[in-house]
């Protein structure tokens, strides 16, 4: 039986999606409500919801083009509606690619198409890539990465095939940029910027892991903080901070506990809306 | 006439000596139901509100390529073992496909069970002459910028070819919108209106930003069967 979201975060659960629960968990870790909301239940429940996100997956199993037909799904309207009033709305991954299909990001022209997720161009392969990568928290307003420093290097796993924001729009990149859109970059352990695979482990432009829209309340991000929400989600061979620290908590159930690098993302939450 | 064209299909390498270089193209379709199809179909009528401009809609998969290593008969007989062969390319348990020669010298060559000139089911079920009347077959293949899958593919195909070797290929994904409309250019203004995605409301099959559109035929059904 539905129930209303009210103060509560609802993760939206299209046919197809795979990351549901453990995204509810992260979600729960920092001590919010957190439940699933199926996509074709009456989309007046999520009034008054603390935040919405969509998970990763593959929603309609990516018939077509993965993140197209859930963007045309009727509960998309409803998502753009509490978004503009200010809702926070993030798209993990697969969630991130119907927030694109949606035209909900970048944003610049409400529900116009101005990106893509494209096929990932790797060296010496093609297709699915999964594998822990660092990301640069850039300047940035946005919502969902305010409790990270900016500069801050934040080691992520990616898991996707389809994965490279492109555009054959250079101006929308400009206008990102100035706009302070581009909220995660890929970079190296170190935080430098390198455009070659693996540390730009897609072919994305500019390195671009994570986008939001103009107002900061929509994020796409391709990376998944909800694997890494934990220690004990993080590889011990991982390099930098994270991975020293890993490697620290070997042998203690309560060390393993502790957060890991994606958990602030949902920590964000916790703090008050900013007016859209 | 008749006599003349047939020598080209089995007539040896070339009157000059050189080795023919065959274009062909490859259409493969599930012969149980398709899914992605019933997809499209189901989110252009019932998500963007286009059933008014749908009559029924065929996807496929597409490769085209030239071959040369020998006469048409004996390129598209080489060419058509391997593709049977590498599920690649078919699987026999699922997949039907027509392998054909493009080339106007040799434009009757053609193997496997698939019939694309009578492949148009119409989504009301109906197949009689009256039905077909008003509707246009739009062709559209959807490719990649710079696809890496397409060199795959072709050096999968030298890989395995014995005599034959294939180049220039294309891959892609082939819709075929059976479209409502008065005319050829009505209809395919309507098919680049399904097919590119512009916003939330608009278009399904490509986002421009990646893909492209290219439209290879617009034929009129009805008047006993394709017209043109």
């Amino acid at each position: 039986m539905p129930h209303e979201f009210k103060d509560k975060v609802a993760v939206i659960q299209f046919p197809g999606v795979n990351c549901e629960y453990e995204t509810v968990a992260a979600v729960r870790s920092v001590g919010l409500d957190a439940g699933l909301f199926r996509w074709n239940d009456d989309p007046a429940l999520l009034d008054g919801s603390r935040a919405i996100i969509l998970p990763g997956g593959f929603s309609y199993q990516d018939r077509i083009r993965a993140g197209v037909v859930a963007a045309k799904d009727a509960i998309m309207g409803k998502l753009g509606e509490l978004a503009k009033e200010g809702t926070p709305l993030l798209g993990i991954c697969n969630g991130a690619q119907v927030l694109v299909e949606s035209g909900f990001i970048p944003g610049l022209h409400w529900e116009r198409v101005d990106l893509a997720l494209a096929p990932n161009v790797m060296a010496d392969r093609e297709g699915y890539y999964c594998k822990w990568v660092y990301l640069k928290k850039e300047e940035s307003r946005c919502h969902w990465t305010r409790t990270y420093l900016e500069g801050e290097v934040v080691p992520v796993p990616v898991s996707h095939a389809e994965g490279r924001f492109v555009t054959d729009d250079r101006d929308i990149i400009e206008s990102m940029k100035e706009n302070g859109q581009i909220v995660l970059r890929y970079c190296s352990s170190r935080g430098e910027i390198d455009v070659s695979f693996p540390v730009n482990p897609n072919g994305s432009v500019e390195n671009i892991a994570g986008v939001c829209n103009p107002e900061g309340n929509v994020l796409a991000m391709m990376p998944h903080p909800e694997r890494a929400t934990w220690m004990r989600q993080v590889p011990e061979d991982l390099h930098g901070e994270w991975g020293r620290k890993r490697r620290g908590a070997v042998g203690s159930i309560d060390a393993m506990l502790v957060e890991g690098p994606g958990r602030r993302i949902f920590t964000s939450l916790l703090e008050a809306r900013e007016p859209v | 006439m008749r006599k003349e064209k047939k020598g080209y299909h089995t007539g040896n390498v070339t009157t000059d000596g050189k080795k023919v270089s065959v274009k062909m193209e490859l259409w493969v379709r599930l012969k149980v139901v398709d899914l992605v199809a019933r997809t499209a179909i189901m989110t252009l009528i019932d998500k963007l509100d286009l059933g008014d401009d749908l009559a029924g809609l065929v996807h496929y998969s597409y490769w085209a390529m030239n071959a040369s290593g020998g006469d048409f008969e004996r390129v598209l007989e080489e060419v058509d073992r391997v593709i049977q062969m590498d599920s690649a390319f078919t699987n026999q348990n699922k997949h039907i496909y027509s392998l054909m020669v493009t080339d106007e010298r040799a434009r009757a060559l053609h193997r496997g069970s698939l019939e694309l000139e009578k492949d148009y089911p119409l989504e009301d079920g109906s197949s009689n002459e009256s039905s077909l009347g008003g509707i246009f077959a739009v062709d559209c293949l959807v490719r990649e910028m710079d696809d890496m899958r397409e060199r795959g593919f072709e050096a999968r195909l030298n890989e395995r070819l014995e005599g034959v070797t294939v180049s220039g290929l294309k891959a892609g994904a082939m819709w075929r919108l059976l479209v409502h409309a008065v005319d050829a250019a009505a209809a395919r203004k309507i098919a680049r209106k399904m097919a590119v995605t512009r916003s939330r409301r608009e278009g399904l099959l490509l986002n421009p930003h990646y893909q492209l559109l290219e439209i290879v035929s617009v034929a009129q059904l009805g008047n006993g069967g394709v017209g043109a």
